[in-house]
C-alpha cells in the first residue's frame, strides 16, 4: 500500500465520476456547443464564415461551461471541505493538482472533440442556403474540430487552475468570465493600435483560432493561438501550484 | 507516535499555538484538552502537514508527513468539520481516498461495516445527520489501517450507542499497540477513554498528565475539637492548613491516613476526615480558568 501517481489519478477520476454536478455540467457543455452551431449553421446567411465556424458557433458558451466545469472540481474541494480528506491522502499537496488537472482535461477533450464533431454535422444537416457545405476531408476542417476539443479542454484546466488558487467557485467563476468573455469586449475601448497589436491574444481570441477555418489579419495562426493559450493555461497552474506549497490548506 | 516540539503558529500578529510540545505515544489513549479556542484544532491541522507551523516541528511515527510513501497508512485522522463533497456517496468517498493508496475495495467495505453504515453507503453524504458524518469520518480515518488514529471531538453529534461505540473502538485501538489521539473541550468525556491527558489553553501546554495524577491533586477536609495543636503537629515543608471555620481544616500535601495517625498518636479528636478528590471537571476547570479565551459574564 503506497501513494502512486496512477492512483491519485484514479482517485481523481472518482471523484470527477461520482459527483452529479460533473455529468450535468459536462453535458450542458456538449449541448450549448451543438445546439447554438445548429443555431448559427441555420441563421447566419452572411459571407465571411464558413460552415465549419457556423458549426463551432456555440464554442464561446461551450468554453464557459466548461471552464465552469474544471471550476467546480477545483473550487468544490475548498467549499465542502473535502480537501482536508484530499491531504490527508496525498500530503505531497502537487499530484492532487496535476491529476485533476488530467482528469478534467481529458474528460473535456473527449466529450467535446465529439461534441464538436456533432455540431459539424448536425449543423451541416441544417445549413443555410446562403452558405457553402464542407466535408470533413476540406482542408483545415478535421484541425478545426479537434482544435475545438483541445481548446476546450485546455478551458476546462484553466478552470482547475482558478479554482484551486483562488479556492473560491464565485471568484474563479467571475475571474474566468471576465477573461473569457468580457476581456475582449473591453478592448475595442484602447486606442486602435494597440488594440489591434492586444486582441489576438487575449486568452479567448488566441485559443479560438486554432477552430478557425478562415483567419485573418485580426487572428493568430491556429496551433500559435492555441500554443499561446496553453501558456495562459501553464501560468495559472504554476501559480495554483506555489499557492498549494506555500499556503495552508 | 505524534511528536510535538516546540510548535508556534501566528496568524497575524495573533499567537494561536505557543511553544506547543507533548508526545502521544503507541498503545495509550492521549486526550488532548482545553477550553474552545485553546488551539486543539489548529495543532491537530499541524500535526496532519494542512498547516505549517511559524516554527518548530511535528513527526509522526519519527518523520515528517509529506515525505511518507503511504501517509494514510501512517495515521487516519478525522478533522472537526466535515471534510466531504456533499453530493458524494459513502462509497465514492472513501474509494476516492482508498485509490490514492491502491487499497482495495473490500477494505473500503470493512469500514463501512465496522462504523454500521453498510445500509447507507449509497447515500449521498449530504442527507446524513451529524453523527452519520461522524461515522463516515472515522471509517475514512481507519481505512489506511494506520499507526496513529487521531480524531477531533469524535464523539461531538453521536448518540449515546455511538459515544459507546467510539469508546470502545478507541480503547481497542490502543490496545493493539496503536497511537491514539482525541480532543475534546469536555473533560468528563475524556476521562472515560484516555490514559494520558494534554491540556492547553491559549496555545499553551497547562498540564501534560495522567488521570490519576489530575484527580489526587486536591485536599482533605478535617473537623477537630483543636484545630491549632492539629496544625502544629501535621505542619511541615510541602503541607498546607488553612483554616476553614473554627474547627475546621483544609490540609494539603498530606493524605487523610497520615493525618488521622498523627491525630491519634497524640489523641487528638476528629469528628471527620474528608479527602476531598475534586471532579476531574472541577480540576479541569481550575487549570484552564485564567485560559479561557470566550467566558460568559457572570
Amino acid at each position: 500500500m503506497k501513494i502512486t501517481p496512477g492512483g491519485v489519478v484514479a482517485s481523481e477520476w472518482t471523484k470527477f465520476s461520482s459527483l452529479r454536478s460533473t455529468w450535468i455540467t459536462t453535458g450542458v457543455s456538449a449541448f450549448l456547443l451543438i445546439a447554438f452551431g445548429m443555431i448559427a449553421s441555420a441563421s447566419f446567411s452572411g459571407s465571411e464564415m464558413s460552415a465549419v465556424d457556423l458549426a463551432l458557433g456555440g464554442s464561446t458558451l461551450a468554453a464557459l461551461a466548461v471552464g465552469v466545469l474544471g471550476v467546480l472540481l477545483g473550487a468544490g474541494e475548498y467549499t465542502t471541505g473535502m480537501i482536508r480528506s484530499t491531504f490527508a491522502a496525498v500530503p505531497r499537496r502537487l499530484p492532487v493538482l496535476w491529476s485533476k488537472s488530467l482528469v478534467a482535461g481529458l474528460a473535456a477533450f473527449v466529450v467535446m472533440t465529439i461534441g464538436a464533431f456533432v455540431a459539424f454535422a448536425l449543423g451541416g444537416a441544417v445549413l443555410n442556403d446562403a452558405i457553402g457545405s464542407v466535408s470533413l476531408g476540406d482542408d483545415g476542417v478535421l484541425r478545426a474540430l479537434f482544435g475545438a476539443g483541445l481548446y476546450l479542454g485546455l478551458v476546462a484546466v484553466l478552470g482547475v487552475g482558478l479554482g484551486m488558487l483562488v479556492r473560491s467557485s464565485a471568484g474563479a467563476i467571475a475571474i474566468l468570465a471576465g477573461g473569457m468573455l468580457i476581456l475582449p469586449g473591453l478592448a475595442p475601448l484602447l486606442p486602435n493600435s494597440i488594440a489591434d497589436a492586444v486582441t489576438p491574444y487575449l486568452p479567448s481570441s488566441a485559443g479560438s483560432a486554432v477552430m478557425a477555418l478562415t483567419h485573418g489579419d485580426g487572428t493568430l495562426a491556429p496551433w500559435a493561438g492555441l500554443g499561446v493559450f496553453a501558456l495562459y493555461v501553464a501560468a495559472t497552474l504554476a501559480a495554483a501550484a506555489y499557492r498549494l506549497r506555500k499556503a495552508d490548506a | 507516535m505524534i511528536e510535538v516540539r516546540e510548535v508556534t503558529k501566528r496568524y497575524g500578529t495573533k499567537t494561536v499555538v505557543d511553544h506547543l510540545s507533548f508526545t502521544a505515544r503507541p498503545g495509550q489513549v492521549t486526550g488532548f484538552l482545553g477550553p474552545n479556542g485553546a488551539g486543539k484544532s489548529t495543532t491537530m491541522r499541524m500535526i496532519v502537514g494542512l498547516d505549517a507551523p511559524t516554527s518548530g516541528e511535528v513527526l509522526v511515527n519519527g518523520r515528517s508527513l509529506r515525505n511518507s510513501t503511504a501517509p494514510l497508512h501512517e495515521i487516519g485522522v478525522l478533522l472537526e468539520a466535515k471534510a466531504v463533497h456533499p453530493g458524494r456517496t459513502a462509497v465514492s468517498h472513501l474509494l476516492a481516498m482508498a485509490r490514492t493508496h491502491g487499497i482495495p475495495r473490500s477494505r473500503v467495505d470493512e469500514v463501512l461495516r465496522l462504523a454500521g453504515l453498510e445500509k447507507v453507503a449509497h447515500k449521498r453524504v449530504g442527507a446524513f445527520s451529524l453523527g452519520m458524518g461522524q461515522r463516515l469520518g472515522i471509517a475514512a480515518a481507519l481505512l489506511g489501517d494506520p499507526a496513529v488514529i487521531m480524531l477531533d471531538e469524535p464523539v461531538n453529534g453521536l448518540d449515546p450507542e455511538g459515544v459507546l461505540w467510539v469508546r470502545n473502538l478507541l480503547a481497542g485501538l490502543a490496545a493493539e499497540g496503536r497511537t491514539v489521539m482525541l480532543s475534546s473541550h469536555l473533560m468528563n468525556e475524556v476521562a472515560l477513554i484516555a490514559d494520558h491527558l494534554v491540556i492547553v489553553g491559549r496555545g499553551r501546554l497547562l498540564a501534560d498528565t495522567t488521570v490519576a495524577d489530575l484527580m489526587t491533586s486536591e485536599g482533605v477536609r478535617v473537623v477537630t475539637a483543636a484545630p491549632d495543636a492539629l496544625r502544629s503537629l501535621i505542619g511541615g515543608p510541602g503541607v498546607t492548613v488553612t483554616s476553614a471555620g473554627a474547627e475546621e481544616l483544609f490540609v494539603t500535601g498530606c493524605s487523610a491516613r497520615e493525618i488521622g495517625l498523627a491525630a491519634a498518636t497524640r489523641g487528638i479528636p476528629l469528628f471527620e476526615l474528608t479527602p476531598q478528590n475534586a471532579s476531574l471537571e472541577e480540576a479541569f476547570m481550575d487549570l484552564t480558568r485564567d485560559a479561557v479565551e470566550y467566558e460568559a459574564a457572570r
